[in-house]
Formats: C-alpha cells, structure tokens, sequence
C-alpha cells in the first residue's frame, strides 16, 4: 500500500477490469470514489458508505469488497473487478443472463453489487445450496425483491457454468417470441 | 386485435439488461461537465426558533460557489402535496433534525459539507413535542401556529352502542405500529443543470415528475414550462419519493449559479430527513353475535405526522377507510387524527395507512374467530364482502370482489391445509410453530374527490418501432414492462417493438403518480384509448396507400392487410411500410389517449380521497417457529394470495408479491425508525435492520385472477397489497405457536420474550 501525506495526491496503477489503469487519489479517496468518479464506472452503485448495504460491492484479488470501505491507496497494484466487466465480448454472464431470466431484478439499484457477490461465490463454489447462497449475498440488502428470485437465478448461473453450455429458458430477451414466454 | 398475446405471458423486464450491466444510469450517477456538488444545512435541534443565520464564513471558503439561505428562495417558500406547510429553508423556526436552513454549492462534495459546517445559526431551543396523543391536548407547545392537529376525520354509520349491547362477544385492544422506513437503496438524489436560457432540467428519481415540476416552479417563482423533471429510474421509492424531496435545493443551486449541480443524500441524512410510515396508536372494539356475524367496530386512530403534513391527511383517511377490511360492518364509529410532533417526518409509504389498521383488525378477526371456537378462515369467509354489498362507509361494492377466491386458495395451500401436522413438528423442543392467516382489501387509485386521470402518447417511429409514453415513473415495480405488454397487444406488435418513455415532464402527458397501486390500471387504460386511436391512423394512412376503403384494413401481427383486394394489389403493409409512408407525406404518426377513474357511488362529506370504487384483494399465510427461550420469530415459510385482476405480467407479480412479504415481514418483526426527544437513534442500517436473505422464508405466489371490467385486459393495483396482510399472519402465527397475542409490533425478541413470560 502507497503511503502519503493528507492532502496529498499520488497516482496509483491498478488493473480494473483486466486493463491497467493509472489514476490518481488523494489519502481519503475510496476505492468507490476512484471507479464512480475517476474512472466513471458508475454501475458500482453507493447505498450507505459504510460497509452496511453492500451496493458497492466489487471484487478485490476475486474476493468481494465492501469499495466504500476500500481506501484507494490500499488497490495499488492489484486487480479490481466490477459489474461493468462481468459481460465478455458483448456476451452476458451467465449470472446476468439468469438475473434477466429470474425476474430478480427490480428498481436495479442492488443489483451490481449482488451479482459480483455471487460472482464471487461462484468461483469458490461452483455447487453451492440455497443456504450457500443466502449466506454469500447476506450482506448484499434489497428493498423491491424477497430475495428468491434472486438465489434462483443464482442457482440457475451455477448450473449452467457447470454444463458450461447456455441452457435456454422460459424467458428470454425482449426480442424473443412470446410463446416460449408462457407458464 | 387486443387477444393477449404478451399481455399474461412472463415477459422478461424491458430494463432488466441495462440494470444488470450497470449500463442504466441513476441519477446519482448521472455527470456533467463544470458541475458543482451540492449539501444541505440541517437542524440542529428538533423544534427550535432561529435567531440568525450567518453565511458570510461559508462564503469566504475555497471552492464554494453558492450559499443559500430563506432569503435566496424566490418564490413561495414551502412545499407539501397537500398543503405546503414544509419551508423549502427554514426563516425563523425548525420543527424536526432534518429541517433545511441552508444550501452549499461547491466544486467539491468535501468542500460543500465542510462549508455546512461554516455556517453559523443561532437557535432558541423549544420544548419538544414527541408524543401525538399529549400533543392534541390544548396545552401541548405548538409544532405549528394552527394547531397540532392536522386532520380529523369521524364516519358513523348504524347504532354502533346498540350493537355491543346486543353482541355476543365484544374484543376491545389497543394497538401500537412502528414508524417503518422505507430504506430504498437508492438515497434521495439527482442533479439539476440549466440552459443559457434559464430553463431548468431537474434530474431526480421520483414517483410523480408533473407535480414535483408544479411545487419546483412555485418556489422558484417560474413558469413550470421552464422546468423539466425526469423521474425514471429511481433506485427504489415505496412511496418515500412521492413527496418533494431534493428537488428544489437542486434547482435553486442550479438557478443561483448558473451551473449543474448534483446532491446525494448520505444514508444517515436520508433516514434523519426523509419520509417514513405513520406510527399509529390504534384502539379498536369489535362486536359479532353468537353465529359469527360481525356487527360493529370502533375505530380510534391516532397518527403521528411528523413535523410537516405531506400525505399525512389522506394517509389517516385511508386508515379509516380500511379499518373495517374485508367485512361487511353494518355499525361503524370510526374517528382519526392526524397529528404534528417534532418526530421527523411521516407520510406516503406503500399500503397507505392500510397495514396499520389492517394488523389491528385482523388480530381482532382472529381473537373473536377464537372465542366463538370458529375456524378463523370460514369466519373470514362467512363476513366477507361480496360484489353488491354495501361497505363499511356506505358505497356499494360495484367492482370486481377478490375475497372469497383469495381465502379459498388459502384453504388449498399446503401451510394451512397441513397446519395440525406442520405445527407439531417443531425444530427443537424449545420452538414452537404456527400458522397465521390474514386478508385484506385495497384501494386502487385516489379515492372520491380527488382527480384521477391517465395520458398516454404513441408514435410509430421510423423503422416500425413505437414509442409509448406514460409519465407515471419506473421506480423499480415494473409499470414500464406491464405498459410495454399492454402496447403490443393493443398495437398487434411485439414487446421488443415497444420504446417505453417514462417519468419525463418533457417528453410524456401528465398521467399522475406511481402511487396508490393506481400505475398499471391507469398508464394501461391510457394506452389502450391512444392505441384505439393510432389504429385509425394506421388504417387511414394504409387504406390511402393501398387503394382500400377503410372498414377493409384488418390489423395483423406487425402490419395491416386488406380484407378482400382486388387481383395484383399489395394486400400488406408493415408498420415498417406503413412509417415510411408516413415520412413521404410528411405526417407525424402520434395519437394521444386518456382516461378518468371511475369512482365510488358515495363519497363522505367534508372529506376526499375515499372511499374507493376499485380494491386489490389478497390473502397471505405465514408458518412461524417461535423460540421460546429467546423470544426470537422465524417466518418458515409463507404464501401470498393476491388478486390483481389480470396478471399482465405473472413474473412481474410474483416479483411484487415476494418484496412485499418481506418488507411486512420486516414491518412485523424487525424495523422501526427509533426517535427519542426529536432525534433519531437508528440512523443507518447497522441500527436499522431490515430483513436480509438470510430471514427471507420459503415464499409462495398463488395468482388469483378476478377480471375487473374496468381495467385494462381485466387488470388493477397490487403494488401495495402484497406487503399489508403478511404482517397480521405473522402476529396471529405467534399466537398460534405460543398464546400471545402481538398488538405492539415490532414483535420484536425483546417483545415476544417479556409476553411470552407474562402469559406463563
């Protein structure tokens, strides 16, 4: 971790995404001020700023972070992960797929932070259990969903990252026909 | 034309991509360039007289652009839906810790709080009013000059004295209700910029753009068609975003500076200054004779206010109005009273003064099922409403009645039909289990006497698409994909062929709040009448083109055809074609549509807003486990029966249907807003603690659907609903378990534990 003085600015590398970037910060940046104002990746969502609701939930080294509580100087040289990155060449993660296809997403505000949640989750353990799940996404609050849809999407992503083949669903894009649409 | 081909089907939301990709910006994400960061100076006691207020230190700081006292608003300064009792800035008094005193604009977020800080006021503290009911009494200090009785409200109908004299059993309890947050996750915040021609865009995520342009304009003093509010997306609302909340400070910063500026609330402000639900005090005295018919019920509802009235009045009403629920009530003596304190702010918050009165009742229902050895679901059944009954407050039930069907669902459901055996297979011997059941009716839109209407615009655009405006706002519930469903199959297209506009004061006809689980039949209704009248431009621009009398153009999917045409003609055209077209001859393919709520045969004199015509029926179960060494409850699992008339969008209702049990999960167990004194003591979600995924219980959705002819393809409200009944199924499923029954809720472990020892 760089070390400065207050009032101060540094600039740091650290890679976001997979690209490396420079950006510089002060002693009191956050991580979340970095990527939402610095670098203007603003899907990284701030619902309390102080580690309680879990909106700006991103992963650190692949382990979910808290950026609000991420003090800048501390990503110096490491890798940043956020929702902006979880799609591959134009193609949706199999998490963001199963969010759209679960209907659990609502006013959308919780969501990044529960998808990189997940995300992380997922790559510890590729079989978790609904108990495995609610744990993992436990520090994540939502006020729109009861929660389910969303551990059933999540328990849909892992089932297909574990066929690795997409399965197809009841639902799907906007553009589809609506008959494979009906119950 | 008009078969349902999207509209039932589970549709995927039309904004769900973007929301998952971070694509979708909020308004706190919003950025633009040379933009300054604004705050709000804050009380610094809950009810003082201001004897200064000193700027000049602020003024001087680095960085900061702009400070802005009572002197800087323009134009009326005040805001409320209601009565605009709220000062924009404080000038001589403060009534609550979130009261606004002054406005920073700075080129930093830390420069604009650091210059709060600058800024000298003196106050002359007062003496605190925090208890409603003291604060009715002639002698309390006044919250404001008038008075600290906001409203009063009184409905008497029958010989309700007569009643409990000849009443088999009478049950008469006092009931206590939790100031509840609404805890959006998104905090109040947007932005606002301004042109070189000083109108003025305010970006904020609200439930209502027309009105909250209407209550900016006055403060400002300006013509409205000089301001536009954008309201979609807002990152949660349940009705904390109906009222004004940074609206104005954004403008007038914007205004005063000539630049964009943007302001975001920090969690701890928005809990301090924002909106929350009515605590209520509730008594309540219930009379059935020996064979289970209800005669009578006493209401006496007190509601703490807050400092300001904002949607305080019709909240009571709306108390009163669902104080009887689902019963037929021939003897009524309900009395309301909506109160000013010095504790924060209440008002619109999704089920409207309904889950209140709704936990008092349906406790009621179940001790009075219980005293006559009844089965607590026939008695519900026995006293419900049916279509044609008069209600408690004298209208007729014209609309469609869901009750009987939700109940009878209820009686099919595996936790009810199963109780016996679910309940004697406790976790642990130290547990206990039981099944609640509650039920209740909801009113859809704005009641008697207040305008109800609905726009909505649709424009075929190049390519073939359509654009569909409706203004009520995106606040997460999915209104914009139920409007889309409705459009395709108004239209013959598919939902990907619809581009929804919402929530634009600019760029869509005023169609009111999303509020009042009015949005989907409202915005619906608009659309089908626009739809009507786009298909009449459609035929007429096709009969022309095609060489057709205009009763021979049938709609298709995607296009129109000619009935019987002659030999070597086009029998088709796209909507693709058809647009194109159009562009030739230079005409603008848009209609316009509207609509107005019908409403109740009988309103109540002296008051609006009530009663309703059209209600949202739903019945919830709740299997609980209670440890009886802690006190603590655990929802199991719970099944929620809603009635929304025509699931437009099932997904979406079960979406609706499962954030409502958990939120009335939270409301029963768990959340309350603590104030002592004036000041809050649970100011972030480490104090106040709303339910994770971890105490989400096993839910399940049964959809009844009861068709409202009224509604679009037999659709109306359920927004509200969904969150109201689940509370009293949990507080009965305690009683169930244990013998206790809740009145104060939260029930919380602290609460259970001491009744539980009291009833040993």
């Amino acid at each position: 971790m760089k070390e400065i003085g207050p009032g101060a600015m540094t600039t740091i590398s650290f890679k976001v995404n997979g690209g490396l970037v420079e950006v510089e910060v002060s002693a009191d940046d956050r991580l979340i001020d970095v990527l939402r104002e610095g670098l203007r990746l603003t899907g990284t969502k701030e619902g309390c700023g102080v580690g309680e609701c879990g909106a700006c939930t991103v992963l650190l080294d692949g382990k979910p972070v808290n950026s609000c509580l991420v003090p800048a100087l501390q990503v110096e040289g490491r890798e940043v992960e956020t929702v902006e990155g979880l799609a591959k060449d134009g193609r949706l993660h199999p998490l963001q797929e199963a969010f759209i296809e679960h209907t659990a997403v609502q006013c959308g505000f919780c969501t990044p932070g529960m998808l990189m949640s997940a995300a992380a989750l997922l790559r510890e353990n590729p079989d978790p259990t609904r108990e495995d799940i609610a744990r993992a996404i436990s520090g994540n609050l939502c006020r729109c969903t009861g929660y389910h849809q969303i551990m059933a999407a999540i328990e849909d992503a892992a089932r297909r990252i574990r066929a690795a083949v997409p399965e197809t669903s009841e639902a799907e894009g906007a553009a589809g026909t609506p008959e494979a649409r009906r119950e | 034309m008009d078969e349902s081909r999207w509209v039932g089907a589970r549709v995927a939301r039309i904004d769900a991509e973007d929301k998952v990709t971070g694509r979708l910006k909020f308004m706190s994400d919003l950025s633009f360039p040379d933009m300054l960061w604004g705050a709000v100076l804050r009380s610094a006691y809950p009810h003082a007289l201001i004897k200064k207020i000193d700027t000049s230190k602020a003024e001087a700081m680095d960085g900061v652009v702009a400070v802005l006292t009572h002197r800087d608003v323009p134009g009326l300064n005040g805001f409320g839906i209601v009565v605009p009792d709220q000062p924009v800035l404080c000038a001589d008094k403060v009534r609550y810790m979130g009261d606004a005193v002054a406005l920073v604009a700075a080129t930093t977020k830390e420069g604009a709080r650091e210059a709060l800080q600058a800024i000298d006021v003196e106050y002359e503290p007062l003496p605190v009013v925090d208890d409603p009911e003291e604060a009715m009494l002639e002698s309390s200090p006044r919250v404001h000059a008038d008075g600290n009785i906001h409203h009063h409200i009184k409905v008497e109908r029958g010989d309700v004295d007569a009643a409990f004299r000849d009443a088999a059993v009478v049950v008469e309890n006092t009931y206590y209700t939790p100031r509840q947050m609404h805890a959006f996750m998104e905090t109040e915040s947007g932005v606002a910029t301004i042109d070189e021609d000083g109108n003025i865009t305010v970006w904020c995520g609200s439930q209502h753009p027309f009105r909250d342009q209407l209550q900016i304009a006055r403060a400002l003093g300006m013509n409205p068609r000089k301001i536009q509010v954008v309201s979609t997306p807002a990152g949660g609302a349940f009705g904390g975003k109906d009222e004004i909340t940074v609206q104005i400070y954004l403008a007038l910063l914007a205004l005063r500076t000539g630049r964009p500026v943007k302001i975001v609330l920090s969690r701890e402000e928005s809990v301090v200054a924002g909106m929350k639900r009515h605590p209520m005090k509730i008594r309540m005295k219930t009379a059935a004779a020996a064979d289970g018919t209800l005669l009578a019920n006493e209401v006496r509802v007190v509601g703490d206010t807050g400092a300001y009235a904002s949607l305080g009045g019709p909240v009571v009403n709306l108390a009163i109005e669902h104080s009887c629920g689902v019963y037929r009530m021939p003897n009524v003596r309900l009395e309301g009273f909506c109160v000013y304190t010095n504790n924060g702010l209440a008002g619109a918050f999704r089920g409207f003064g309904a889950n209140q009165v709704v936990f008092a009742l349906e406790t009621q229902i179940d001790m009075i099922a219980e005293r006559l050895g009844m089965d607590k679901l026939e008695f519900r059944r026995k006293n419900a409403l049916r279509q044609g009954d008069v209600a408690a407050l004298g209208h007729t039930m014209t609309a469609s009645v869901g009750t009987i069907a939700t109940l009878d669902a209820a009686s099919r459901c595996e936790i009810w039909a199963r109780r016996e055996e679910l309940k004697a297979m406790p976790s642990a011997p130290h547990k206990k289990r039981g099944i609640g059941i509650a039920t209740e009716l909801h009113g859809c839109g704005l009641g008697v006497g207040l305008p109800d209407y609905g726009a909505a615009t649709i424009e075929l655009l190049p390519g073939g698409r359509f654009a569909v405006g409706v203004s009520c706002p995106e606040i997460g519930q999915g209104n914009t994909t139920a409007f889309a469903q409705m459009a395709a199959d108004s239209l013959g297209c598919s939902v990907g062929d619809i581009v929804m506009v919402s929530g634009d004061s600019r760029h869509t006809l005023d169609s009111g709040t999303s509020t009042a689980s009015r949005s989907v039949y409202t915005g619906g209704n608009a659309i089908r009448s626009a739809a009507a009248r786009m298909r009449e431009i459609l035929a007429d621009v096709a009969a022309e083109a095609l060489g057709a009398a205009r009763e021979e153009i049938a709609f298709g999917r995607g296009g129109v055809e000619v009935r019987s045409c002659p030999a070597g003609a086009a029998r088709r055209l796209s909507y693709r074609e058809i647009a194109r077209i159009g562009e030739g001859k230079g005409r603008h393919l848009k209609a316009e549509g509207d609509f107005i709520w019908p409403v109740a045969d009988r309103g109540l004199e002296g008051y609006f807003g009530l009663p309703h015509l059209i209600y949202s029926y739903i019945t919830q179960v709740a299997l609980v486990e209670v440890d009886t060494l802690t006190g603590e409850v655990e929802v199991l699992r719970a099944v929620s029966i809603p009635d929304p008339g025509r699931a437009i969008n099932p997904a979406g209702i079960e979406a609706q249907s499962e954030g409502g049990v958990v939120m009335g999960m939270g409301y029963a167990l768990m959340e309350d807003t603590v104030i002592e004194h004036g000041i809050t003591k649970t100011p972030n979600f480490s104090t106040y603690i709303i339910p994770t995924a971890l105490d989400a219980p096993e839910i399940e959705t049964i959809i009844v659907e009861e068709p409202e002819p009224s509604g679009p393809f037999g659709a109306k409200g359920i927004g509200e609903a969904v969150c109201v009944p689940i509370t009293p199924a949990i507080t009965n499923a305690i009683h169930d378990a244990t013998g206790v029954w809740i009145t104060h809720i939260p029930a919380t472990a602290e609460r259970v534990y001491m009744a539980l020892k009291e009833h040993a």
